[in-house]
């Protein structure tokens, strides 16, 4: 299957400061794909290259099969909710409008189920709006516009638990119903990691880890006990970090576990505990590429 | 070309920019001479006020804004620079046509009113505006596409380079500006210059309005493409 998004060797240079460094990705069409990374590590940068919003230095850039950079065939099927979007002095209503213009699919239904849901305010200017009521705005336009590929950077900043609830049960549904390719980034990674089934983890504007979720569950495990025996639990497995209190240690080991560490780690009295998807995303951008790259599965 | 339309539909979203401003602007502009001329002394004479400016001097900033303000947006929506950029300057050849027919209708009324009542030349502007109906709607037309155009050449300029890129784009025209006065200067064809003005008609400083609207428009169109947001 043709990518929907593929990236090779893409670099956005600003003055020497590369903000993306020679990032190779493919995305499936129809997958959702969490894009992570801490600030400044290029998520911003890389999406709006992706969107054509932003010009690459170097490297090469297709979705659905073309370059985004003024296409308008590609444009069309394409929508960017943006964190720092810049409105015109709309309305919400005239913002909606604007956007139900462009995009063929759109759905008037979905958009109006979803301003009630989020308690959007039709008559006020997008520009009086609170930072989360923009932000429900952003979301209602990027899923009621349904393009082929939609890019959500940062969609929840200033949005309450329950309306980023209401965000990711809208965002499952319409995507079980109308399959599009999704990239969205995020600091809340737990919260959506139910959603994820592939994370890009970006760091200083390299691609450090880019995986299928399935695959990270298990990928490592936090052991913890008295101290000898996580010595001895530990030995000859490749070890992320240690943390030692008194006679007391945890260490994260990579690489998964089969039915006999299990065993041994009960006899020694360990506690084994998965890493989560975030604890995961942490240790890939805190790491050199080197240290995440055996674990690392390949597009 | 669909495109073109839905991006001119969407300038005209929010209507202050592009319909409200130049209109109420020039609706209060013509009030307040009206009022002026009707106190001053009864007399003879022709009175010249020449606030018609003021709609061209508006829609130089409504092309601005319509670039600073609902470009990022449009983007947003899966808009290319390029159909932004000729949906919008197709919008503004429509509004200079409307527009500029919309003057020469006020023109006739002011002519037929004997200027409204009171010999107030407001539509009618000395040598520019004052030839035939179908000239000055063709002048208008072409000095309303020439605002426009600048204005959406600003907003560009801001929009990629942001405020120190517009303040460098305004000392730039500044400088070109000085530079061909200096050089009429230098080699003396003061004179000359002054012949070509005082000798140009109505028709041929349109056709040079003309000319320099579409250079306008070329320069915005060259900048757009390359704009980053």
């Amino acid at each position: 299957m043709t990518p929907a998004i593929s990236v090779a060797g893409l670099t956005r240079n600003y003055r020497g400061q590369l903000a993306v460094d020679h990032a190779t990705f493919d995305l499936e069409p129809r997958s959702i794909t969490g894009l992570l990374g801490r600030n400044g590590a290029g998520k911003t940068t890389l999406m709006r290259i992706l969107a054509g919003h932003e010009f690459a230095s170097a490297g090469f850039v297709h979705v659905l099969g073309a370059s985004p950079v003024e296409d308008e065939k590609v444009l069309r099927q394409m929508i960017f909710v943006r964190e720092d979007q810049t409105y015109p002095y709309f309305k919400v209503r005239h913002a909606l409008q604007a956007a139900s213009c462009f995009y063929p699919n759109w759905s008037h239904e979905l958009a109006g189920a979803m301003v009630t849901e989020f308690n959007l305010p039709l008559g006020r200017k997008v520009r009086k709006l609170s930072r989360g009521m923009r932000s429900a705005l952003g979301i209602v336009i990027g899923l009621a516009a349904r393009a082929e590929v939609t890019l959500f950077d940062e969609p929840y900043a200033g949005l309450d638990p329950v309306a980023r609830q209401l965000f990711y049960d809208r965002l499952l549904a319409e995507y079980a119903e109308h399959p599009r390719t999704i990239l969205l980034s995020t600091h809340l990674i737990d919260e959506a990691a139910g959603l994820l089934e592939r994370v890009i983890v970006i760091d200083r504007g390299q691609i450090v880890l880019n995986a299928d979720t399935d695959d990270l569950r298990g990928a490592a495990t936090s052991v913890s006990g008295p101290a000898i025996a996580v010595a001895e639990f530990t030995a000859d497995r490749p070890v992320w970090n240690t943390r030692r209190i008194a006679s007391q240690a945890s260490a994260v080991v990579a690489g998964t576990l089969d039915e006999t560490d299990r065993a041994r780690a009960a006899v020694l009295h360990l506690r084994l505990e998965p890493l989560t998807l975030q604890e995961l995303v942490v240790h890939a951008a805190g790491s050199p590429p080197e240290i995440i790259s055996p674990e690392r599965t390949s597009a | 070309m669909s495109t073109w339309i839905k991006v001119a539909r969407y300038q005209l979203t929010d209507r202050y920019i592009f319909v409200v401003s130049p209109w109420l602007i020039l609706a209060l502009d013509f009030l307040i001479n009206l009022v002026i001329v009707a106190s001053l002394p009864v007399g003879q004479h022709q009175v010249y006020v020449g606030a018609l400016s003021a709609i061209y001097i508006v829609l130089l900033t409504s092309g601005a804004l319509a670039i600073a303000r609902q470009l990022p947006f449009a983007l947003a929506l899966g808009v290319s620079r390029r159909s932004f950029y000729a949906g919008s300057a197709l919008l503004c050849v429509a509004i200079a046509a409307v527009y500029g027919l919309g003057l020469t209708v006020l023109q006739l009324i002011e002519r037929g009113t004997g200027g409204w009542g009171l010999r107030m030349h407001f539509f009618r502007v000395q040598y520019l505006l004052a030839g035939p109906w179908y000239l000055t709607w063709l002048t208008s037309f072409v000095g309303l596409i020439l605002m426009l155009a600048w204005g959406m050449w600003f907003g560009i300029v801001y929009r990629r380079w942001s405020l120190a890129g517009l303040l460098s784009f305004i000392a730039a025209q500044i400088l070109v500006l000085a530079v061909v006065l200096a050089g009429i200067g230098v080699t003396h064809a003061w004179h000359g210059v002054g012949h070509f003005f005082t000798t140009l008609t109505i028709e041929g400083l349109t056709g040079l309005l003309a000319v320099a609207a579409v250079a306008l428009l070329a320069g915005g169109y060259g900048t757009v493409r390359r704009l980053a947001v």
